[in-house]
């Protein structure tokens, strides 16, 4: 059940897992990755306080922990649904806490991101018809002004994509299953020329303030937590210089929409694979980020117990993805760390700390 | 912000102005202050400044400095809050400002009055060094003033001097006068001390801490023995638990107030006791503090018709502060063995019991209770009511933070009587719902309803009693909706 303490030097984002939006304190935001014969595994870092990660059997979590209502809920679901990708952790998340078990607020928060994830599918569905008509010369007043939503302007674009089709000479259902396709892996990073940026757009420049946020601080506040905060700042900075060239990367092979068509095979996996390396890069910043906001509104002590939490929790870059080791660099910082950082709850015990649930459940309302 | 040409449109655009002012993103409402300072002497602008204190205490802007900002820069942290909640040791009446300012200005040296002003005119906002600079020069001019002008007043005769306008006979008004001159008089010692102990509220003094205000104390003590207590006074007020001094205290050297130091621990000890007694006393405000002075409260604290004086959270919050300065004193004070302090402390302690018994027990079942709703006849599902679910939940908070508390206020068996009685009635509820939810299934809608207000029953039933008890429920919920029905 209970692997025992490995050293935590993952070489990939799959072998580093996904995080998950737990309440319970001691679960909060582990990984789960798909282990051997792919079951399940969740990795639990610095279980009483150890340096090591605990690697347990996803299904074996309940019989160890107590976990709040919210948590078990989210487990079955992780379980039942073999979610173990940074897109199908969050559906699963969202769905949990849409339930209202994380709170009233959390839930609220839930339903405008499922919400805003369905509008964002449609803007980008209709903003790619747009590029493929402009990519072979048929752009057309007429459509724009009868809008994608209504009948005219239906009839209108499926008349236009057919004629797309023709001129790229592939079939029009073929054509509009590639687009769906497109579409589907681009809208959670969205279009660079997209009215609304897409939510990893939103959550690669959110991280931006959070490292600025985290360089002012250690400044501003001399204490044992100001070197935890600026490896904080320094593990987000080298994560946005690489996010900045991936989404740079997206857009561009995005943009160029008739070659992609017309080389599917190829520009597609390519296109496919850096949307999900935003996403893995990206994965677990966005509580980070909201944690960090809520702490805005509290004194400079509770702030400090912040920067130690979210240390413990950093999405450090695995090793095939940074030429820095930074679990190397982050063990030097752990000594400073381990000097303030606050207890966690009892695992053995199984007692809840009703404070910290409730700053988790904070940050779910905020950054679902 | 001069508004409309008869005068009527601006008092009706400032209003307006006031509660927007309340939502605007931070940088704009420090933007909007700092055009609003440059015509603060308009009535209505310094009427707006009042109705927006909450939010420059939670923003604090760097204002732009005034000389008579400076002047009160030593005693800041001794003047009575905003919030009326938590009163700083040995407090200053926001009321002595004036009067204050008044006396320095009629009878200090104008022209250096004169010379500092400008000199503050040409000072960046934030700037401390350049401000504490000019404090340098003011605050013992002032002192002097002020001590000049009250320091020997108590004859009727003297009605006509400067000093009995502005005191009017009031006595109180007069001793705190004198304090605040004892403050000016060891500005740049508070000023140095203020950054040893920052940032403030102080969770706890650690060796620095001490350290900073034994070599303060030792510094005033050089200038006059009589000053140390009121220095410790500041070091008190910048602690979460000014109490937590008194443990200190007996430890420090004072240097050359070393013979005084048992009367100035005696002096702070009776302080300390009659600043719980004064918090406590605000407790029992069955006006929601309204007596607390402008802005008073949080929003949560009058209740209608003067009912419950606080949101069960902040009550609990405010009970943990008070038991602990209770705990601390208590320990501290034992040196005394004065048993009239003992008494006092446990009045303290039965006012703080009453509150909480009042806010968070004896309200537990309509606060928790009937949010979750009974079956409706019609057998369709109640609509969720989530401000009624997050109101429900804080109370289900409060009452286990209590536990926290219960030893130290006797609250023991009267928490554990309704913490079971809060399980029982839930789980009743729940039961109910449960019982009814085959009447939804049918319908989508209806499910996700019933399944909604199933859940945030499980969720308080969580809160109230803890994981391992809900869980039987969240089995039960389970397998009436089906949803891992595979498992």
């Amino acid at each position: 059940m209970l692997k025992g303490a490995i050293e935590y030097a993952p070489s990939t984002f799959e072998e580093r897992g996904a995080a998950v939006a737990f309440t319970t304190p001691l679960l909060s935001q582990t990984r789960v990755r798909c282990g051997e014969r792919s079951k399940l595994e969740v990795l639990i870092p610095s279980l009483s306080q150890g340096m090591g990660i605990y690697v347990v059997a996803w299904k074996s979590v309940p019989d160890m922990v107590s976990m709040t209502m919210h948590d078990r809920y989210l487990h079955d679901l992780i379980v039942k649904e073999e979610a173990c990708s940074p897109y199908e952790i969050r559906r699963a998340t969202l769905r949990a806490a849409r339930r209202g078990l994380a709170g009233p607020k959390a839930a609220q928060a839930a339903r405008r991101a499922l919400d805003e994830d369905d509008e964002q599918g449609t803007l980008t569905h209709y903003l790619l018809i747009l590029s493929i008509l402009k990519a072979v010369g048929l752009e057309s007043p007429e459509m724009l002004k009868a809008g994608i939503d209504t009948d005219e302007g239906q009839r209108l674009t499926r008349q236009l994509m057919t004629r797309a089709a023709e001129s790229l000479r592939m079939d029009a259902t073929l054509l509009y299953a590639r687009l769906a396709d497109i579409a589907s892996v681009t809208a959670p990073v969205g279009l660079a020329h997209s009215p609304r940026p897409g939510r990893l757009t939103r959550g690669l420049n959110d991280l931006k303030g959070f490292r600025d946020g985290m360089i002012d601080w250690a400044r501003d506040v001399p204490s044992d937590a100001a070197p935890v905060a600026e490896f904080c700042a320094e593990v987000a900075q080298h994560t946005i210089a690489i996010g900045e060239k991936v989404l740079g990367d997206f857009h561009r092979r995005i943009d160029a929409i008739g070659p992609l068509m017309r080389d599917w095979d190829d520009a597609f996996i390519r296109v496919r694979t850096q949307a999900a390396r935003m996403a893995w890069l990206l994965d677990g910043w966005s509580h980070i980020t909201g944690a960090w906001e809520v702490a805005q509104a509290e004194d400079r002590q509770q702030q400090a117990a912040t920067v130690n939490d979210l240390f413990r929790i950093l999405p450090l870059l695995p090793r095939r993805e940074s030429s820095r080791d930074f679990v190397e660099d982050s063990k030097q910082v752990k000594m400073a760390h381990r000097r303030s950082v606050r207890m966690l709850e009892d695992w053995r015990t199984g007692q809840m700390d009703i404070d910290a649930i409730r700053r988790i459940e904070a940050v779910k309302a905020r950054a679902p | 912000m001069s508004g409309a040409a008869d005068g009527r449109g601006g008092g009706d655009r400032l209003p307006g102005l006031e509660s927007r002012l309340f939502d605007i993103p931070e940088d704009k409402f420090i933007e909007v202050v700092r055009l609003l300072e440059r015509v603060r002497d308009h009535p209505e602008v310094r009427q707006t400044f009042a109705a927006i204190r909450p939010r420059l205490v939670q923003v604090r802007p760097n204002r732009r400095p005034t000389l008579k900002r400076v002047l009160c820069m030593p005693f800041e942290d001794v003047l009575e809050s905003f919030s009326g909640l938590d009163v700083p040791v040995g407090r200053i009446e926001r009321r002595v400002i004036d009067p204050v300012w008044r006396l320095v200005t009629e009878c200090g040296d104008r022209a250096l009055i004169d010379r500092l002003d400008r000199q503050v005119q040409e000072t960046a906002p934030g700037n401390l060094n350049a401000l504490r600079n000019i404090g340098r020069r003011l605050w013992p001019m002032a002192a002097q003033a002020i001590q000049g002008a009250v320091g020997g007043v108590g004859e009727p005769d003297t009605g006509g001097q400067p000093q009995w306008r502005v005191l009017q006979g009031d006595e109180e008004m007069r001793r705190q006068l004198l304090d605040v001159a004892a403050f000016l008089e060891i500005g740049l010692t508070v000023e140095a001390l203020k950054d040893a102990l920052a940032p403030k509220p102080l969770a706890a003094l650690d060796d620095l801490h001490v350290d900073a205000i034994e070599q303060a104390a030792q510094a005033v003590a050089r200038q006059s023995a009589g000053l140390v207590y009121h220095l410790l006074l500041v070091a008190a007020s910048r602690m979460a638990n000014p109490a937590d001094l008194l443990t200190v205290l007996n430890d420090l050297d004072f240097g050359k107030a070393r013979r005084e130091q048992p009367a100035i621990f005696a002096q702070l000890s009776g302080l300390v006791v009659t600043n719980l007694e004064e918090r406590s006393a605000r407790l029992e405000s069955k006006d929601g503090g309204k007596d607390w002075g402008e802005g008073g409260g949080t929003g949560h604290s009058a209740g209608p018709g003067g009912a419950a004086a606080f949101a069960p959270e902040e009550a609990i919050a405010i009970a943990e502060r008070l038991v602990a300065g209770i705990d601390t004193t208590s320990a501290a004070m034992d040196v005394l063995a004065d048993p009239a302090y003992r008494e006092r402390l446990d009045a303290v302690k039965v006012a703080v019991r009453t509150m909480v018994s009042g806010t968070v027990l004896d309200t537990a079942p309509a606060g928790i209770l009937t949010a979750v709703p009974a079956p409706a006849a019609n057998g369709r599902p109640a609509p969720v009511d989530e401000d009624a679910q997050a109101a429900a939940e804080d109370h289900a908070r409060a009452l286990r933070r209590c536990e926290g508390l219960a030893g130290a206020l006797g609250l023991r068996e009267p928490l554990k009587d309704t913490l079971v009685s809060m399980e029982i009635g839930l789980m009743a509820r729940a039961q109910a719902l449960l019982a009814d939810y085959s009447k939804a299934a049918g319908d989508p809608d209806d499910a996700e309803t019933a399944e909604m207000n199933l859940f945030y029953a499980l969720r308080l039933l969580e809160l109230v009693a803890g994981p391992a008890k809900a869980d039987r429920l969240r089995t039960a919920i389970m397998a009436a909706t089906g949803e891992f029905a595979e498992e």
